[in-house]
């Protein structure tokens, strides 16, 4: 098979088959981070702090060095780094499970505190890799293992907007939400991740990429069904948008 | 800054300690009675290129102080007992991650929210590992101002020599004692480490690093264990500390550490001057726990008496140490007015078991 | 050289400052100076002991447990636990002008001083800690004159002459009036 790593720079490394399952969107994901970071020049200088779950694989396909963190905490790990060492470029990578379950309080801080990070929030509405419970952003009579008979809204609360709570943070300089659905999402998903990057690189302050994706494994569907939810379903609910961009 | 002898709270003491010896970035949480050293520290630090990063919990805390380790840049916090337990994840991460750093416990009483007041009840938590898995922190209790600045040093050198997290434990009532301490002059003991080796500071400096403490395979998890378990034996073997008083001859010995052990020291003077063979060990390192000095104890021992500041911890390593060859005695409280005996009570208790 | 104070007032007599001012005569004069907050003394209304422990050599136990070597009581309120406070042949400086009735000292001394009425005639009754820290120094010389006398002019000499003038006027009053005896 042709090794296409030249095609693609040094930063992606495709030497290893990855670990997703056939359909998931953190493929697409790593790879936009991958050719981000590529483009952007700073491969070697750059860190990815990942989460548990799924998202923690990412750094397996890129040739940096990577801290696999604890649960939910890596924005408070990329804080601690970025303090000592400022000239790094320090992205955290993990799935809506890390990052806004256990990981809110962290996230939300990390932040606020504007400091020059880059969180990219893979959201695929599940728990992929513990098999498919509810997460805060499962949507509104979801199945899932954890909820059989669909997400009760009334008691187990409503799909969370996390991007929409950064939006007041003056120290967020580029903010957004995009998707992976169709080719179309995809090149806009590129251009705000690079863009989150950038405001790093050039030291603006914080920036927060929310990436929805597919989970076809959590979700129980076929590669061809789980995309066409995400694109009815889950980009109806959570809508692809720029929230901030101070980049420019 | 030059050498000088300040009159600072202990808590202090600690931050102008690890500042002067390269502590670069100090993150914590605002509790009482560890607050002081954050506070000095807020102050002090940008003095040497460093800044106090006040975080929002003591997860975040811990979090963020593990990221920093991942650089090979000496950081450090400072907590009370609740906050100690918050940070306990992060602890067993670092301790995986293999990843240096320094960490200082100023004891109060517990469990729950317990009260401000001093106390050593959290000897379990620092001794034990206090988090999942199988690993243990070395833990480093001083007694005093002057042994504050004394043993930062050997703390640093046992972050970096064994990559491993160090905890300073001290009870509240020393943290919040005032004293003379001499301040050494500035010396950054971490640049004697070389951390290129391992850091993780990005592949413009070494091939692709990765810190995982996560098994991927059932062999990553055993050999993990199996590394860190060698080390333990290394430091079991190797970093004993201790300071013994009278021991020689002595029929009674008093083992007690921090405050208690400081007042071993009046306690043995009194009763030597009475012509009453009474001796003292105070453990310095909690972990490894002073095996050795347990070793050597003299055939006139007929009893030791454990003093603490709880209801009975560190007895059970000594109780180990001992191996049913001498009677153990404990004598401790927690809490009240008084969070622990006064030398009076400790001498009663000696006259007591002297009489038995 | 072990010398265990236990200073003691009410609210606003200065007694901390009393503790604070002899701590850094101690360093001063290259000693080793411990100083705790109150353990194990029912907290009234607005009392305060600050307890020190001044020695040339390490210091073992840094608590004042009842066993103090020099004990203060400003103030009436606070002198019940002071007298009982003080260790055998130790000294205990009574403010006499507060103290309604000083007890019959056993064992120990007892050196009555007026020292809010001095205080008075020294220019306020805020310096009352002053004049009582005359009277310790020039009885129990556990420290020299001098060397509070350089400690006030350090801390209050520079930025507020006037009131180093009517601090030092309480001390030295306080301090013959005791050397006197």
């Amino acid at each position: 098979m042709q090794n296409l790593s030249i095609k693609y720079g040094k930063t992606l490394n495709l030497d290893k088959l990855t670990s997703y399952c056939p359909g998931c969107g953190h493929g697409v994901v790593t790879r936009l981070v991958a050719e981000a970071i590529e483009e952007l020049g700073i491969c070697g200088r750059t860190i990815g702090i990942v989460g548990i779950g799924c998202g923690g694989f990412s750094h397996h396909y890129m040739d940096i060095d990577a801290i696999e963190a604890t649960h939910g905490r890596s924005p408070s790990f990329a804080v601690g780094y970025k303090l000592c060492r400022p000239d790094n470029i320090v992205f955290t990578y993990a799935g809506d499970g890390d990052t806004c379950a256990i990981g809110l309080g962290d996230l939300l801080h990390a932040a606020n505190k504007g400091m020059p990070i880059t969180t990219i929030m893979v959201n695929n509405t599940v728990f992929g890799m513990t098999g498919g419970q509810m997460s805060p952003t499962t949507l509104e009579g979801q199945v899932t293992a954890t909820t059989v008979k669909g997400r009760d809204v009334s008691w187990q609360g409503y799909p969370l907007l996390v991007p929409e709570m950064m939006r007041e943070m003056p120290g967020v300089k580029y903010l957004a939400r995009e998707s992976v659905a169709s080719a179309k999402h995809i090149i806009k998903a590129k251009k705000s991740i690079k863009k989150a990057f950038e405001c790093q690189v050039r030291g603006l302050g914080y920036s927060f990429v929310e990436v929805i994706v597919p989970c076809p494994t959590g979700l129980k569907m076929s590669v061809r069904d789980a995309y066409k939810w995400c694109s009815e379903k889950m980009v109806d609910y959570f809508k692809p948008q720029v929230f901030k961009d101070e980049v420019e | 800054m030059a050498q000088q002898t300040m009159f600072l709270k202990n808590t202090e003491t600690f931050a102008e300690s690890l500042a002067r010896s390269g502590v670069k970035y100090h993150f914590a949480y605002p509790i009482t009675p560890a607050t002081d050293v954050m506070k000095r520290m807020a102050v002090i630090l940008p003095q040497y290129g460093g800044k106090m990063m006040q975080m929002e919990s003591e997860l975040a805390v811990s979090s963020a102080l593990a990221g920093a380790a991942c650089t090979g840049m000496l950081c450090a916090t400072s907590s009370s007992g609740p906050g100690m337990t918050l940070m306990q994840e992060a602890i067993s991460f670092m301790s995986g991650a293999e990843l240096p750093c320094l960490m200082i416990d100023s004891m109060r009483v517990g469990p729950g929210d317990g009260d401000i007041l001093g106390a050593q009840s959290d000897y379990y938590m620092a001794t034990r590992g206090g988090g999942h898995g199988d690993y243990h922190v070395p833990v480093l209790a001083p007694s005093d101002g002057q042994e504050i600045v004394d043993l930062v040093p050997v703390g640093i050198r046992l972050a970096y020599t064994y990559r491993t997290p160090v905890l300073f434990v001290i009870d509240g009532v020393t943290a919040q004692t005032t004293e003379t301490a001499v301040l050494p002059e500035y010396h950054d003991y971490s640049a004697e480490y070389d951390t290129s080796g391992w850091a993780y500071t990005g592949t413009q400096d070494h091939p692709k690093r990765a810190l995982i403490t996560g098994s991927y395979s059932h062999e990553d998890g055993y050999t993990m264990n199996e590394r860190l378990r060698a080390k333990y034996e290394i430091i079991k073997a190797e970093e004993q500390l201790w300071k013994e008083n009278s021991t020689e001859d002595a029929e009674l010995i008093v083992v007690a550490f921090g405050i208690h052990g400081r007042m071993c020291k009046d306690l043995v003077a009194n009763m030597r001057a009475q012509g009453k063979k009474v001796g003292s060990i105070r453990p310095v390192t909690l972990w490894p726990f002073p095996y050795k000095a347990f070793e050597r104890i003299p055939s006139s021992v007929k009893r030791i008496l454990v003093v603490e500041m709880n209801h009975g911890q560190m007895v059970d390593d000594v109780r180990l140490a001992v191996n049913g060859r001498v009677p153990v005695s404990f004598f401790g409280k927690t809490g009240g007015d008084m969070p622990m005996y006064t030398l009076a009570e400790m001498t009663a208790e000696v006259n007591r078991l002297l009489g038995e | 050289m072990l010398v265990k104070c236990m200073f003691s007032g009410s609210g606003g007599q200065g007694s901390a400052l009393m503790a604070k001012l002899v701590c850094q005569g101690a360093m001063k004069e290259n000693l080793k100076v411990v100083m705790t907050q109150t353990y194990g003394i029912e907290q009234r209304g607005g009392d305060s002991t600050a307890n020190i422990i001044i020695s040339d050599e390490p210091i073992g136990s840094p608590i004042v447990e009842n066993d103090a070597t020099v004990a203060v009581a400003l103030s009436n309120s606070i002198y019940s636990q002071c007298f009982h406070g003080v260790a055998p042949g130790g000294q205990l400086f009574t403010n006499s002008s507060l103290v309604e009735k000083p007890g019959t000292a056993e064992g120990f001394e007892q050196i009555l001083v007026p020292a809010s009425e001095m205080a008075v005639e020294a220019g306020s009754v805020r310096c009352v800690n002053m004049v009582m820290l005359g009277a310790v120094i020039a009885r129990t010389g556990m420290l020299k004159r001098d060397t509070i006398t350089s400690v006030l002019e350090d801390t209050m000499g520079k930025k507020k002459p006037e009131l180093l003038e009517l601090n030092l006027k309480a001390f030295n009053a306080g301090y013959e009036a005791a050397k006197g005896d």
